[in-house]
């Protein structure tokens, strides 16, 4: 039969495109709530932790392939002007050197604004040059050998210096990206702060943050016959494959792009890197594999980061606590590049008020370019809505939840549509049970005391329906063992549990006889870019799909087998049961008997319902000590309670609640990418000057999920969560570590002379 | 030199600069151990030198002359898993990966000095490998619940 196809919508990360998408070849009923399910939801293992607790998982950083070469990146080393030398004889003369590469020998291509290895610099970390050796050694002493000089020119370092008159460009357009500012309305804010009975307004500072994935980017290319295959540390092997097809003028179909295991993404792993053009381009030129991977330095200083904001936030309200305006002006320091993320969105749907504008004005400078990472703009925008609320919640006397509760939005009124589900009102009464919220707000510190203990909250919204396109394939071996095929990626999220689970539950199989095979362009029907919390929402659908359309096949093949229709058959725990006559078979046996006819199933992902806000929704909850000598804050307690629909498994979606939480955990107190901003120079690019949280700095955590299934959103009822954990963090904490002081908080990280200046502030006799 | 890596001995001809981490990676295709940071901060490549847990990327490979070397390739002997493997696997201790060979052999050398340690004692033992995901709460759980088997045996 013949597919057919529509237009429909599809979100990510709040940006809405049209596409057209095939329609299923079936539209099963949703899982509902009370479904009786005997593997979605359950606690299987990760079903490749045995790989990763053994050494065995082979990762792009792990992977040697024969007569392979290693490759070192060149950088300008200086924020702005002309590299007028580019010496590579004394590289190039190194015994075991075997070549190298500037801007003549890549393809015309331009990342983050930037031509790759261009000679005009825009930022200090610009890789101009790389070369590549029999050995890592003699690559990054080549690479040391290469004589880079730059003609300095002025370069910019804040969005106040780039956006001031008269200032140093940083790309002949200008320094401000064409949509920018972006201004959203709805209501009149101005007449609403007129009439209001309380206005606050508060500025705040975020800092650059850095994504300090532990395996770096980077990528290992062999061309053979005119294709190429590269194994690529990616979130998107689809992205990354159409990059290097364009790039290097290549028919899709000869260029492969695999990824097996990574280590750590958080949304700036989303396609081709400077490692990959790299990487391919040299093995190009020399004939042999090459893998470039980037040390710590290029990837603490070159591979994207969260970009600092400036906000200013005025909230205006009536004395019972209800909100009348919403006003956001944020500034984003991009950096050289990157995309509009937006910080203004949670402030536009966090809360129920009818007059809300925000203006989001977006700065280019001379530094390395922003990317994604986890819910981009909304732990930025968080972070000021947040804390501002809490602000309110004194001026008028209310309990900040109380606050919260009380501007609940029973709609989306950024898009002026439902929500398919919403259960953040059962988020904040089991967190609050949890926590001991009323309890905790009520205790009083002893006045003088050197520690002082306070709590803290935060609401989180985050847009989490996937969507499609993603297809899979589901076959049956004559074994009776199960193979589910997507070009999705598992960052190590559990994707590959949980499509597993989600075609077993489909099939009625046995969870253990169920493998799934993921990350490989050549082999494997198309998914999306693993980002925007979407692989769940996107791709299990799919494998649904295409597990019951293989299940047809087996009950129409089993049927005479047992005597019965296809109708009257029922499968659980890989074995096919007639309701007719009780006779059984397990697939093995049914399998066999087919010998090599071979039982395959396909699936697609449908569209979303339109004109309909699907989102995941959590309240952080956050108990504090500071030390108001030192200015240390220690987080004793963090309880989170999200709804992302129905889990498919709870083990897995708590250990990513856990590491959202611990991510947002860094950035409110330590994180923090330190420039020089006289030399436009980084200052921190290692893991021991960048800091990320250690196990000494974890306090309790108690994460969970409100029961639910989001039957509205797609069948399987699952939404996003990969995101939103780390939304609320950092907000819950700067909350708690105000109200421990008594003191206002304006500027993240919360390092202790941060913390020290707002105590001093709060006690002006001390 | 020789090196006795996982019970096999290996003859090594490394230049003197050259770290334990690289001879392990690219010489002897054991990859479990993970360059990070290169420099001591992140504790990915962690392996242990006779009974001792060391960071392979400070160490240099001719300072390791007929000492023994354990990577994760070869922390379970015979067996299929490692009590402290295991433990990782039950108690869904990672995410990513990339961390976790270092991260199971400093636990595996903290119960081989601490054999009963209390969840102070596993934090301040594991503080010095990093990960990024945020496995750390499930990590302490592991490294206890490996210490209680362990213990259960040792009693036995």
């Amino acid at each position: 039969m013949p597919k057919r196809f529509v237009t429909t919508k599809v979100e990510i990360e709040g940006r809405e495109e049209t596409k057209v998408v095939e329609l299923p070849s079936r539209d099963p009923a949703p899982w509902t709530e009370s479904a009786e399910l005997t593997v979605v939801g359950q606690r299987v293992p990760r079903m490749d932790a045995l790989e990763k607790v053994t050494g065995d998982a082979r990762y792009t950083a792990d992977i040697q392939l024969p007569g392979m070469l290693h490759a070192a990146i060149v950088r300008a080393g200086a924020p702005s002007g002309r590299v007028t030398t580019l010496d590579l004889s004394t590289a190039l003369a190194m015994p075991g050197v075997r070549g190298a590469v500037t801007m003549d020998d890549l393809p015309d291509v331009k990342l983050d604004g930037v031509r790759l290895f261009d000679l005009a610099v825009h930022y200090a970390a610009q890789p101009v040059a790389a070369v590549c050796a029999d050995s890592l050694d003699v690559a990054e002493r080549a690479a040391r050998a290469v004589r880079v000089v730059v003609e300095p020119a002025p370069h910019v370092s804040t969005a106040s210096e780039a956006l001031a008159d008269g200032a140093p460009l940083v790309h002949p357009t200008g320094n401000a990206p064409r949509r920018s500012p972006r201004t959203f309305s709805r209501g009149d804010v101005d007449a609403a702060l007129r009439d209001a009975d309380v206005v606050v307004t508060r500025e705040y500072r975020t800092p650059v943050a850095l994504h300090t994935a532990l395996e770096p980017h980077g990528a290992a290319a062999e061309w053979s016959g005119g294709r190429v295959t590269v194994w690529e540390s990616t979130q998107g092997i689809f992205n990354t494959r159409a990059d290097l097809a364009s790039a290097f003028e290549l028919p899709l179909s000869s260029v492969r792009v695999i990824k097996n295991y990574m280590g750590g993404g958080f949304g700036a792993k989303n396609g081709a890197s400077h490692a990959t053009y790299v990487a391919v381009a040299l093995a190009r030129k020399t004939g042999r594999p090459v893998r470039c991977i980037l040390d710590r330095e290029g990837e603490q200083s070159d591979a994207g980061n969260r970009p600092a904001t400036h906000q200013r936030v005025t909230l205006a309200a009536k004395r019972d606590g209800t909100l009348t305006a919403i006003r956001f002006d944020g500034t984003i320091t991009l950096g050289v590049g990157g995309w509009l993320e937006g910080p203004g969105n949670i402030y536009r749907e966090l809360y129920r008020c009818p007059n809300v504008t925000t203006t989001e004005t977006f700065a280019y400078v001379n530094t390395a370019p922003m990317a994604s990472f986890r819910a981009p703009g909304s732990v930025e925008g968080a972070v000021g809505l947040e804390c501002t609320m809490d602000i309110l919640a004194r001026e008028l006397g209310i309990d900040p939840l109380e606050l919260r509760r009380r501007n609940y939005a029973e709609r989306d009124q950024d898009k002026d549509r439902p929500y398919s589900d919403k259960r953040l009102d059962a988020c904040y009464d089991q967190g609050a049970e949890r926590f001991g919220w009323k309890r905790a707000r009520a205790r009083r510190n002893e006045p003088g005391a050197r520690l002082r203990r306070g709590v803290g909250m935060a609401s989180i919204v985050w847009g989490a329906g996937g969507g499609p396109p993603a297809y899979a394939t589901v076959r049956i071996n004559r074994d009776g063992t199960i193979e589910v095929l997507t070009g999705a990626q598992d960052l190590g999220t559990g994707a590959r549990t949980v499509m597993a689970q989600i075609a077993a539950e489909a099939l009625g199989a046995r969870i253990n006889d169920v493998r799934t095979v993921l990350g490989d362009t050549e082999r494997l029907p198309f998914a999306s870019n693993s980002w925007g919390s979407i692989t769940t929402a996107s791709v299990g659908p799919a494998v649904r799909v295409a597990a019951e359309e293989a299940r047809d096949s087996l009950f129409e093949a089993a049927a005479p087998m047992l005597d019965s229709e296809p109708d009257d058959l029922e499968s659980r725990d890989s074995e096919i049961h007639s309701k007719n006559n009780d006779r059984c078979l397990l697939f093995r046996d049914v399998c066999e008997k087919l010998g090599d006819v071979m039982i395959i199933g396909q699936g697609s992902r449908g569209p979303n319902p339109q004109k309909t806000a699907i989102s995941a929704f959590g309240a952080q909850f956050a108990e504090v000590d500071v030390d108001v000598e030192t200015g240390r804050v220690r987080v004793l307690r963090i309880v989170s309670a999200h709804d992302s629909g129905r889990i498919i498994n709870p083990t897995l979606a708590e250990s990513q609640l856990e590491g959202g939480i611990i991510q947002g955990l860094g950035y409110a107190l330590f994180e923090e990418r330190a420039l020089d901003q006289h030399l436009g120079l980084q200052l921190n690019p290692t893991m021991h000057d960048y800091k990320v949280p250690t196990i000494g700095d974890v306090p309790e955590i108690d994460a969970f999920f409100v029961e639910g299934a989001d039957v509205t959103a797609n069948h399987t009822g699952a939404k996003g969560l990969a995101e939103p954990p780390i939304i609320g963090t950092a907000p819950a904490i700067a909350n708690a570590v105000a109200d421990a002081l008594g003191a206002e908080v304006r500027e993240l990280p919360l390092a202790p002379w941060r913390v020290l200046s707002a105590a001093r502030a709060a006690r002006p006799s001390a | 030199m020789r090196l006795i890596v996982n019970g096999a001995t290996h003859d090594v001809a490394a230049p003197d600069h050259e770290t334990l981490l690289i001879t392990l990676r690219e010489r002897l295709q054991l990859t479990g151990a993970k360059l990070v940071c290169g420099r001591g901060e992140c504790g990915a490549c962690t392996v242990l030198l006779d009974e001792t847990a060391v960071y392979a990327c400070l160490t240099l490979t001719a300072a390791c002359d007929g000492r023994r070397v354990t990577t994760i390739e070869g922390l379970a002997g015979g067996d299929a898993l490692d009590r402290v493997q295991a433990a990782f696997v039950e108690h869904d201790a990672l995410q990513c990966g990339f961390c976790t060979p270092g991260q199971i052999l400093a636990a595996a050398a903290l119960l081989r000095t601490t054999p009963h340690p209390t969840a102070d004692d596993v934090r301040r033992g594991m503080s010095g490998n990093l990960c990024r995901c945020g496995a750390y709460p499930k990590i302490v759980r592991a490294v206890l619940a490996a210490a209680d088997n362990a213990g259960g045996d040792a009693n036995a």
